[in-house]
């Protein structure tokens, strides 16, 4: 099976090879039957790329040590769904993964288009395929996943047990669609500037793949904030790592494109920016792979040192010199009618966000990259950390939250006066009162309460806007509440879609404020039936149960929980001990409150003395990020609602622009 | 009405900037990184037979409780580990650089986004005289304008 999948990867090299060609060969000839044959090798090469997929997880489940990528990722004792997630718990896996992922996407992207967009399929078939054709190159010369092994050991070496998590099975998954994803999107725009039809068609068409690709890795993030906080064990969810910023930065360019894009629809401005954003976001998705596979950044997230770095280096180079080239040659076509009526209004509103996005992932660049610099240019290592980011990347959000405020609201053109204060007088003094209100309930950090008062003002901007549209129909069309208000969301899903997403946005900034500005952590050590206090909460530390089996040996302890007297749960931190790997981890005991999370950490466990050490932190409000998420994930499902008005303007879009003197001719 | 809610916002403001909290040992903690490889500051690293975090903890304690000022107790770590082991560059020489450069650039940003916003300001076509309305018809363009600017269509 493994040969087979050698070969699969191999004959995918090559008719990705041919599918580049003949794609550009039938364009630049006009050869529609060589185009053809370009798709048909696009179907071929995910077929190639399929059997591969199947060939190295049959290899995982059969357990076929022989394989050196088996060997090294799993073990006879790994339960089947780790053995799958091992998929991509390699490096060689992973790389696999992501051709995959891309191969799904470029035939979806080839099925949903085979009879439009005849002018620009053959380029986005010649760029998708040369990132297929790049990734199918790794693994066929430089990192090949079916390698064998020169003996068969009787034992794999297991999965890395911190990847032994539900959380890491949907993670990767997640920010690697999301990361993929964003080939779509640059795909198309490659092909409108080469081709020249610079209209917003390729945008229109490619709104949904932007969307799904944010969609991914916003999930993707905050999965991964979810896995860190429940297996690294520090109370956290986000340490500013290298890795953590690769994920975030294209996430930070993407959401200023998907802002941006707006404009260019509704106004016909920022044409040359948006396909920047595009090019951009893009290239941070390979960017992000480089830092992770190069070793250049020390980042706990890193596979091993491969010696890939340079390749992904030079892809790295490769993309944004001709990106940015044939952004240069069509520059002259690009021109905008830009007009800005004034600073105080929704494309100004704009504007400042997009800067404070995109400044924001610049900030995260800078700090990630600024160690690899200062050697260069001091010779002297240095570490950039979370002090740097949060101080730096704290006000910019703080900002950013505003204008979540602000834009929505605010006209389009030029906001007068009056319509300011009449809407944002009201959320003004809602931000206000939530100020007060958290400072009455005990949260007295002035940064936490700036960001609190700001949540309160926006969503009380966002309810109004809910409320003023419901009224609108209910005063004009005589509709009940609950129809007006469906029928305003599923009249314009986009725009109210969009509102719910930044309830959701809001929503995890209440998280990360309440969670960063007010925790409360202790440690200390305790012999059992012993009594200590964290905050609110008295914990009893009862017993230690310990469980083994084939795979894991675990201590539990056993902790009661109360609260003024009152038994409210009972808790189970544990410490285990993965056999195979011989390497102790720790299994976080989490009671997630609306209100707060109670998070205890069984630190060590000495049996003869029964002592215990625990870490227990107190996080208020940590949960509303989790919930923020999901609420995220509705207001962008809403946003991706068939839209009649919408599909009218991609057909207007296709149409051709009309020739001067046509309507007189007319 | 608005001026007493501005009042109020600057006594939240002036109360809530009196609670800050002063210096801890946390703080100290969180200047600096671990060297074991977990990537986290030594506050954070939870690896409690850790050879670097546990004893680093002791040392800030030891050290702030006789009263060594920050700056002290983060040379006397620079001097053994050196400057990777802060958590944050210097504000000082070429580290400076680091700060600075994230704030330039949104300030360019700023500029650059006003700087052309004008200019398309200005390219706004002018507009002919209007022509002479009648009061009525001021009236339901003033009308018009006030639903626009409601219902944002």
């Amino acid at each position: 099976m493994t040969h087979l999948g050698s070969l699969a990867l191999s004959l995918a090299f090559l008719l990705a090879v041919h599918a580049i060609a003949a794609s550009l060969w039938g364009a630049w000839r006009r050869h529609p039957a060589w185009i053809q044959s370009g798709v048909h090798a696009v179907y071929a090469v995910f077929a190639c790329v399929v059997v591969a997929v199947i060939a190295l997880l049959h290899a995982l489940i059969t357990r076929d040590f022989n394989v050196e990528y088996v060997a090294a990722y799993s073990s006879s004792t790994l339960p089947l769904h780790y053995t799958i997630a091992a998929l991509w718990g390699g490096q060689k896996g992973s790389l696999l993964f992501w051709t995959f992922i891309l191969m799904v996407f470029a035939t979806i992207v080839h099925l949903q288009n085979r009879n439009r967009h005849r002018d620009l399929m053959p380029y986005v078939t010649a760029t998708l395929m040369t990132i297929a054709l790049f990734f199918l190159g790794l693994l066929c010369f430089l990192t090949p996943p079916f390698e064998r092994l020169t003996f068969t050991p009787q034992e794999g070496s297991d999965l890395n047990p911190l990847l032994q998590n539900y959380w890491m099975t949907v993670h990767p998954p997640s920010l690697y669609l999301g990361y993929v994803g964003a080939s779509v999107p640059f795909a198309f725009a490659l092909a409108a500037l080469v081709t020249g039809r610079l209209s917003d068609e390729w945008i229109r068409t490619t709104r949904r793949w932007a969307l799904t690709s944010w969609f991914f890795l916003s999930i993707g993030n905050l999965l991964g904030g979810r896995w860190a906080y429940e297996v690294l064990g520090w109370g956290g969810y986000w340490a500013w790592d290298p890795v953590e910023n690769a994920a975030l930065m294209p996430w930070l360019t993407a959401t200023a494109y998907l802002h941006s894009v707006m404009i260019q629809e509704k106004k016909n401005m920022l044409k040359v920016w948006n396909m920047v954003l595009v090019i951009l976001t893009f290239a941070l998705t390979i960017f992000g792979t480089f830092i992770t596979r190069s070793g250049v950044i020390s980042s706990v997230h890193s596979f091993t040192q491969s010696g890939l770095g340079p390749y992904f280096l030079t892809f790295l180079i490769f993309v944004l010199v001709v990106s940015f080239g044939l952004l240069f040659y069509r520059l002259p076509e690009l021109k905008s009618d830009n007009q800005l009526d004034s600073f105080l209004s929704r494309e100004a509103a704009f504007l400042f966000n997009n800067l404070v996005l995109v400044g924001l992932a610049f900030a995260t660049f800078w700090g990630t990259v600024f160690p690899i610099l200062s050697e260069w240019v001091r010779g002297v290592k240095i570490t950039v950390g979370p002090p740097f980011f949060n101080k730096v990347n704290g006000p910019l959000g703080v900002l950013l939250l505003f204008l979540t405020g602000v834009g929505p609201v605010i006209a389009w053109r030029r906001a007068s006066l009056h319509s300011l204060r009449r809407s944002f007088f009201l959320p003004l003094v809602t931000g206000l009162l939530t100020g007060i209100l958290f400072l009455a309930l005990g949260y007295g950090n002035y940064y936490g309460l700036v960001i609190f008062s700001l949540a309160g003002f926006v969503l009380a901007t966002i309810v109004a806007e809910f409320l003023r549209g419901t009224r609108a129909r209910q005063a004009m069309l005589h509709e009940s509440l609950p129809r007006a208000f469906a029928r305003l969301v599923s009249k314009n899903p986009r725009r109210y879609g969009g509102y719910v997403v930044h309830i959701g946005v809001v929503l995890i900034f209440i998280g990360i404020a309440g969670s960063s500005f007010f925790k409360i952590e202790k440690q200390l050590t305790v012999n059992k039936g012993e009594q200590f206090q964290v905050g609110r909460y008295t914990l009893h530390y009862t017993e230690v149960k310990s469980t083994e089996d084939a795979h894991i040996a675990s201590q539990a302890a056993v902790v009661d929980v109360y609260v003024n007297g009152h038994k409210i749960d009972t808790l189970y931190p544990e410490k285990r001990f993965y056999k195979r790997q011989n390497q102790p981890t720790t299994e976080v005991a989490i009671r997630p409150t609306l209100r707060e999370d109670l998070y205890v950490v069984l630190g060590s466990y000495d049996a003869p003395s029964q002592l215990a050490t625990f870490q227990v932190f107190v996080n208020p409000l940590l949960s509303w990020i989790w919930i923020g998420g999901l609420v995220l994930v509705l207001g962008t499902c809403i946003t991706m609602a068939p839209n009649p008005a919408e599909r009218r303007a991609l057909v207007l879009a296709r149409m051709p622009a009309p020739r001067t003197g046509e309507a007189v001719a007319e | 009405m608005q001026s007493r809610i501005l009042l109020l916002a600057v006594l939240l403001c002036v109360s809530v900037a009196a609670a800050a909290p002063v210096l801890t040992t946390q703080e100290m903690e969180e200047a600096l990184t671990c060297q074991c490889g977990c990537g986290l500051t030594v506050h954070s690293c939870n690896h409690l037979q850790c050879g670097f975090a546990i004893p680093a903890k002791q040392e800030i304690a030891r050290a702030v409780s006789e009263g060594k000022t920050r700056e002290e107790i983060l040379a006397s770590f620079v001097a053994r580990y050196g400057e990777k082991v802060l958590s944050a560059p210097t504000v000082s020489g070429f580290n400076l650089v680091a700060w600075i450069t994230p704030f330039l650039a949104i300030v360019g940003g700023a500029v650059f986004i006003s700087i052309v916003g004008l200019r398309w300001a200005r390219r706004q076509p002018q507009a002919a005289a209007p022509p002479p309305v009648s009061s009525e018809t001021a009236r339901y363009r003033h009308r018009l304008q006030q639903d626009l600017e409601s219902f944002d269509v």
